[in-house]
């Protein structure tokens, strides 16, 4: 099957993750390390990009729920950028913007981020 | 059979030994010795059958033993000491004894003589087990045909021990000369039989250097003492001169046969390094057997793998990396962790995984603190083991101090190198093909477990057609559904897809099973059922897991379905030359809480009207996919119902399926395919009512 990648990059005091592939059961270890190390590292302000994602699969979507409880717990969230529409309708078909917050662009998410921190320093 | 023949055997040649010997010993205790011809002969006679007797069954007993070369040799060592002492210090501690030594030898008294007589038999023990023993180095290595080298020696150094008496101040002493000369002439023939020592290694070599010198002048030190006119000579003569002469000639022989060794292991030692070799590669050929029956066990196989190459490549040390953990070093053999690490990562430094074709070696002189390291390592010889053509880890072996790997080193490594490589393969092809099966036969049992799970045939109703198609992937991809039937005229049915594959899903699917079964009996809301059933998967699934459904009921009396989906695909209406995605709101199961999960599930209701079919699949239709790649899509999925849409249920959907797998035939099926369709037939007069209408196509 085709190949998966990730990257994380920090911007500012949120990190981004990128992937790249497809996501599936297989490939889904992948993201869980990134999100387990992010998790070690006190770093709950999670952007995921998924710009060059070419299809995610149940298992993929799976990973995001396993985490997301306590990255809210520590007042942190995982925000979801980028999606093309194929990527959009499964996430949509299973009512994920329900209860994930879904945007265009990295910097929504992130400027989203930084307001919610405004508003919580205020 | 055998060793009991073997005992008893021995027991009568010992006994007979234990009955000769006490006999000699009360004939020297109660006749004392005189000049007479007579009594000397008898003597000698029991002397020699006490010998003689000793002899047979000390070889039964070193046959017995098995000794090794060099242990006999350490024992003929020790003996020659102990006689050695025996003789020095006898003068000493007989003058003690008695105050007189003239007297006691000329006029001796009961407990002179006593002691007297267990002296020399000790003294003739000691030369027997000699003897003995060096029977038994004659033999070793030896065919059986050399025996008659041996016998006939042992016969002249009787001849010559016991004419020696007699004759030796007559004039037929030439007699007792003559056979003392062919007895020494017989020594030095059966003394270059030294064949065995060409197969004990060169360590061992170096130490039987030093101890046959040793034991040589021993040797030569005791025939001296022996022949000289000390209390020692003395005594053996006031007892038996054949004794003395036989003693002698042992020790003789003795003498001759280490100074003989001694010279052989000089010349042999130059030679010991490269012979050691070759015995070793024989030994290796065993191993390179051992390699081909040990590829069910890895790590086994690994420590096998650096153990022979320490053997063969004359290496102190060896270790295996990996690359796929290349800084973890694997079956380490004579080597800590830490050093093997380092010295690693400094040849990885050197070297890359691509370029390795052959063994190299590799000067660790620049390895940074490498006083760290606990031995003085200096060369690496590097072996690439492949696997499929790639290199795939490195056979390492390293050497103390200042000698380089020879050229034979360095072949014999690259020659193992290669053998490992292909075990290792082997190895790792068969771990494949286990876990391959493995995971078939845990795959057979989720598959058992769906097919057991989906309904075995479908309900059947005057006014609805129905048809249901599954077809598991591989790797059982946990769609469910299911026919509930609630009365005469209502039905129940449910589609749903667990996330994730394999025997947890099947597991997973036998829950969902279960939840909608109770369910369906107690709740006659499509919504209230999913909201139910999001309550209990919230609670027993791992967070990650979910199961996307939809949940409908047809009322036959009223015409019309009730639906509410979770996450799931959308259930198509076709009606008309329209097909209707009927998509409630609504979050897959056990993604979110009671409360979130009922706000957001909507119901739809929809009245049905004659033909109207609908249309209950799993993404693996949707996402089946070609050998580019493509996904089958929702609107090739469409279009195809629409086209046969006048088709009867069965037909309709064998349409589908042929539709997916020509589309797909060139791309493995990753999930489970599911269609279900029903197709509303009962011809009912319509009043009028406006329903969910075909006015307009909104797809």
């Amino acid at each position: 099957m085709a190949e998966f990648s990730t990257s994380v990059v920090d911007k500012g005091n949120v990190s981004v993750i990128n992937l790249s592939g497809y996501l599936d059961a297989h490939t889904a270890p992948t993201l869980e390390n990134d999100f387990t190390e992010l998790i070690d590292q006190n770093q709950f302000k999670i952007v995921v990009n998924f710009r060059d994602l070419a299809y995610i699969s149940s298992a993929g979507l799976g990973v995001f729920m396993a985490y997301i409880e306590k990255i809210r717990d520590n007042k942190g969230d995982i925000k979801l950028t980028n999606m093309n529409e194929k990527v959009y309708n499964i996430f949509d078909l299973l009512g994920f913007p329900l209860l994930y917050e879904i945007f265009k662009s990295e910097d929504e998410a992130i400027n989203k981020f930084s307001e919610s921190d405004g508003i919580g320093t205020k | 059979m055998k060793s009991s023949a073997l005992n008893i055997s021995e027991n009568i040649q010992f006994r007979l030994f234990l009955l000769s010997a006490i006999v000699l010993l009360v004939y020297k205790l109660f006749i004392s010795v005189t000049g007479s011809l007579a009594h000397m002969l008898i003597s000698d006679l029991l002397i020699l059958l006490t010998v003689a007797f000793l002899f047979l069954s000390l070889i039964i007993y070193f046959e017995k033993r098995k000794a090794s070369p060099f242990s006999l040799i350490m024992n003929i060592g020790i003996l020659n000491a102990f006689i050695f002492f025996l003789i020095t210090f006898s003068d000493s501690f007989m003058s003690l004894l008695f105050d007189n030594v003239n007297e006691r030898i000329n006029n001796p008294s009961l407990t002179s003589v006593l002691v007297t007589l267990v002296y020399l038999l000790l003294i003739v023990g000691f030369v027997t087990y000699v003897l003995v023993t060096l029977r038994h180095l004659f033999f070793l290595r030896q065919s059986k045909s050399q025996q008659v080298y041996f016998i006939t020696m042992i016969v002249f150094f009787i001849l010559a021990s016991l004419t020696a008496p007699y004759l030796s101040d007559t004039k037929f002493a030439f007699i007792c000369d003559t056979f003392l000369i062919v007895s020494v002439l017989l020594m030095v023939i059966n003394s270059l039989r030294i064949s065995w020592i060409a197969f004990i290694v060169k360590k061992e070599k170096i130490a039987l250097l030093i101890l046959s010198i040793v034991i040589a002048i021993l040797f030569i030190v005791n025939l001296n003492n022996t022949g000289d006119e000390t209390l020692h000579s003395q005594m053996l003569t006031s007892f038996a001169p054949s004794v003395k002469e036989f003693a002698s000639i042992v020790m003789l022989y003795g003498a001759i046969y280490f100074s003989v060794l001694f010279f052989t292991t000089l010349f042999h030692i130059p030679t010991a390094a490269a012979f050691d070799r070759k015995a070793e590669e024989v030994s290796s050929l065993q191993y390179f057997s051992k390699l081909i029956t040990q590829v069910l066990d890895f790590n086994e196989l690994a420590e096998t793998v650096t153990d022979i190459t320490t053997r063969i490549g004359s290496a102190d040390a060896s270790w295996i990396i990996w690359r796929d953990d290349e800084f973890v070093p694997i079956a380490n053999k004579n080597i800590g962790f830490i050093d093997s690490e380092k010295i690693s990562r400094f040849i990885l430094k050197k070297i890359k995984w691509d370029d390795i074709n052959d063994s190299t070696f590799i000067r660790l002189t620049d390895l940074e603190n490498k006083q760290e390291l606990s031995q003085p390592y200096k060369v690496a010889a590097v072996s690439p083991l492949r696997s499929y053509g790639d290199v795939k880890g490195l056979l390492i072996a390293v050497r103390i101090g200042e000698q380089k790997f020879s050229d034979e080193d360095k072949s014999a490594i690259a020659t193992f190198s290669d053998y490992a490589s292909v075990s290792i393969e082997n190895s790792q092809l068969l771990e494949e093909s286990i876990e391959k099966e493995r995971l078939e036969k845990e795959l057979d049992v989720a598959r058992e477990v769906q097919r057991k799970i989906l309904p075995e045939k479908n309900p059947e109703f005057d006014q609805l057609e129905i048809s249901s198609v599954f077809i598991p992937a591989f790797e059982v991809g946990g769609d469910y559904y299911d026919f509930f039937k609630l009365s005469d005229s209502k039905l129940g049915f449910v589609i749903a897809d667990v996330s994730g594959k394999g025997i947890s899903a099947a597991f997973i699917m036998a829950e969902v099973k279960g939840i909608f079964e109770s369910l369906a009996k107690t709740y006659l809301s499509p919504k209230e059922i999913l909201v139910r059933a999001n309550d209990i998967l919230k609670h027993t699934l791992d967070k990650k897991t979910f199961v996307s459904a939809a949940y409908g009921i047809i009322d036959m009396e009223k015409n019309q379905m009730k639906m509410a989906r979770a996450g799931h695909c959308p259930v198509l209406l076709l009606r008309g030359e329209t097909a209707q995605p009927v998509k409630p709101s609504g979050i897959g199961l056990g993604l979110s809480e009671e409360k979130q999960f009922e706000e957001n599930l909507d119901e739809s209701t929809i009245k049905l009207e004659e033909n109207d079919t609908i249309v209950l699949y799993t993404d693996g239709i949707t996402e089946a996919k070609n050998e580019y790649l493509e996904d089958f899509g929702d609107k090739y999925f469409t279009e195809i119902l629409l086209e046969n849409r006048k088709k009867s249920a069965e037909e309709l959907s064998k349409k589908v399926i042929k539709e997916v797998s020509m589309f797909s035939h060139n791309h493995m099926q990753y999930d489970d395919i599911t269609l279900v369709i029903l197709k509303w037939k009962q011809k009912i007069k319509i009043d009028g009512e406006k329903e969910w209408q075909s006015s307009a196509p909104q797809l």
